[in-house]
């Protein structure tokens, strides 16, 4: 009996593995989201964005066409205990206008909704950081 | 007797004439007020804007009248009589004049015949299109609604925002209103109404930031994190903080870049629809191009699509555009994109800089229209 139960068990784990695998880290998901919207890259924004703000897919592969330069500084993201959200560190750097009259654009970054379509973490917006 | 007759008679001559330059002194000081002349060469043109044709050159320290001025103020209508004919006659800009410091343009009738411009003289259609639309809206009577739903909703009635761009962003533009030290000029009959509204535009608005399109001000990415809630977007984070009764909303100069014409208007009309939906009254702009920029006709089309807008859901429209081609350069800074700031960092209408500078023009337009806005509605 216990061999058989052994035997399920060593069964079930790597199919748990896989699973967990397949729908990757929620942070990672939230890191090339980003990545993917400062530069305007459309078919990896449109991959990694929910369901419900398909809507949204212009406006979020647009973002940051009316700058130069956009980058991400000192991102670090992490997932948060027992909340479909990921906190990240860091801030969004871009350039307006150009020559004298350039201007620098930065904007932290925050927490960010994910939610799991599919067996994939999906990036959903932003949200309200866990409270402490 | 005849002593005291004639004593009485000398004191009555003695006092007459005092009385009597008394009496004028009032008549006399209006009419000195509209005498000007002009303190560089400026066009005289046969109507108030840059489409009328030029009749003439107004030299330097040639003395004329004012006769009166279109609804803002910022064209004259001046003449200057020579016997029993008038050897010059007609329009000018405001900021070529020396005016008298009294001059007041409350109390100089306003041309209400003639256009803010001459389309018969455009062959350009979409040219036309543009001109067709006054500089200055008129206030129709939806917006009389909304309004009074919007101050059913909490809406602060003496409040007004700013919705856009790097060039609303500027702090020349609107801010500069809510300073104490503002010097009005002639345009001393907006004073109630900069009174009114000035001190709500202290501090810029979060809805307008370098970097924002008609798109991205939907996007919370752009928020302000200090005090906008997460998830918020811009837009809705100004006009919850602020509950504003107007918002004077331009963009076009960043999304003329990143967008077509039809995808502007689908944007536009969500900015508008969303705040006529918080009883806000939404206030349009047209946005200054110059014809070398590489953008140019299509920024007319935005332009377009704007006065389509306007018209599609009555809401006030003030036609920068047709206002500004009258400026040097066009009313554009040197890269052709903002408008040129005067550099003062309060309202100084007194030396013409309406006449010069992009900023002290659209901040005019927009002070005038606050006021129609505040003569419809009522306000306080």
């Amino acid at each position: 009996m216990n061999r058989k139960l052994l035997l399920l068990c060593l069964l079930l784990v790597p199919l748990l593995l896989a699973a967990c695998a397949s729908a990757g880290d929620p942070a990672d998901t939230v890191e090339r989201y980003l990545t993917a919207k400062v530069s305007r890259d459309e078919a990896t924004i449109s991959a990694l964005l929910c369901t419900e703000m398909e809507a949204d897919l212009p406006r979020e592969a647009q973002s940051f066409a009316s700058v130069s330069d956009a980058r991400i500084e000192a991102m670090q993201c992490s997932a948060n205990a027992g909340a479909d959200s990921v906190t990240c560190s860091g801030q969004i750097v871009a350039v307006y206008g150009t020559g004298d009259s350039a201007s620098d654009v930065i904007i932290p970054l925050v927490t960010y909704r994910v939610v799991q379509e599919d067996g994939e973490w999906k990036w959903c917006g932003e949200t309200a950081p866990p409270a402490p | 007797m005849h002593i005291r007759s004639f004593l009485l008679a000398l004191l009555l001559c003695l006092l007459l004439p005092g009385v009597s330059a008394a009496q004028n002194a009032t008549p006399q000081a209006t009419a000195d007020a509209l005498q000007t002349s002009a303190y560089r060469a400026a066009a005289l043109r046969t109507g108030p804007g840059d489409t009328y044709q030029i009749i003439g050159e107004l030299n330097p320290g040639v003395q004329m009248r004012i006769l009166e001025r279109n609804a803002i103020g910022n064209w004259l209508h001046v003449a200057r009589p020579e016997g029993s004919r008038t050897a010059l006659d007609g329009w000018v800009m405001t900021g070529f004049l020396n005016l008298s410091p009294a001059l007041d343009f409350g109390t100089v009738p306003v041309n209400s015949t003639l256009p803010d411009a001459d389309l018969s003289r455009l062959d350009d259609d979409r040219l036309a299109r543009l001109y067709a639309v006054p500089v200055i809206p008129a206030i129709s009577p939806a917006m009389v609604e909304v309004y009074e739903r919007g101050r059913l909703l909490q809406n602060q009635p003496t409040v007004v925002t700013k919705v856009g761009d790097s060039l609303s962003a500027n702090p020349y533009y609107l801010e500069t209103m809510s300073q104490d030290d503002y010097v009005l000029g002639a345009y001393g009959y907006l004073e109630p109404t900069l009174l009114t509204f000035g001190p709500s535009l202290a501090g810029g608005s979060v809805a307008a930031r370098v970097g924002l399109s008609s798109l991205v001000v939907f996007d919370p990415t752009w928020a302000d994190r200090e005090q906008c809630q997460p998830g918020e977007a811009p837009l809705y984070c100004e006009y919850r903080l602020k509950h504003p009764a107007i918002a004077v909303i331009m963009f076009g100069p960043n999304d003329v870049r990143s967008m077509d014409a039809e995808r502007y208007h689908t944007q536009m009309e969500r900015i508008v629809q969303d705040t006529l939906a918080l009883g806000i009254i939404p206030v349009l702009c047209t946005f200054s191009t110059h014809p070398d920029e590489r953008f140019y006709w299509q920024s007319l089309a935005f332009n377009t699509e704007l006065v389509a807008l306007a018209e599609q859901y009555e809401v006030p429209l003030i036609n920068l555009w047709s206002a500004a081609r009258a400026l040097p350069a066009y009313g554009l800074d040197v890269d052709q994109v903002h408008l040129l700031n005067s550099g003062f960092t309060f309202i100084k209408y007194d030396t013409g800089h309406e006449s010069w500078y992009g900023v002290s023009l659209h901040n005019l337009l927009v002070l005038r229209t606050l006021y129609a806005l505040q003569q419809t509605l009522g306000m306080a």
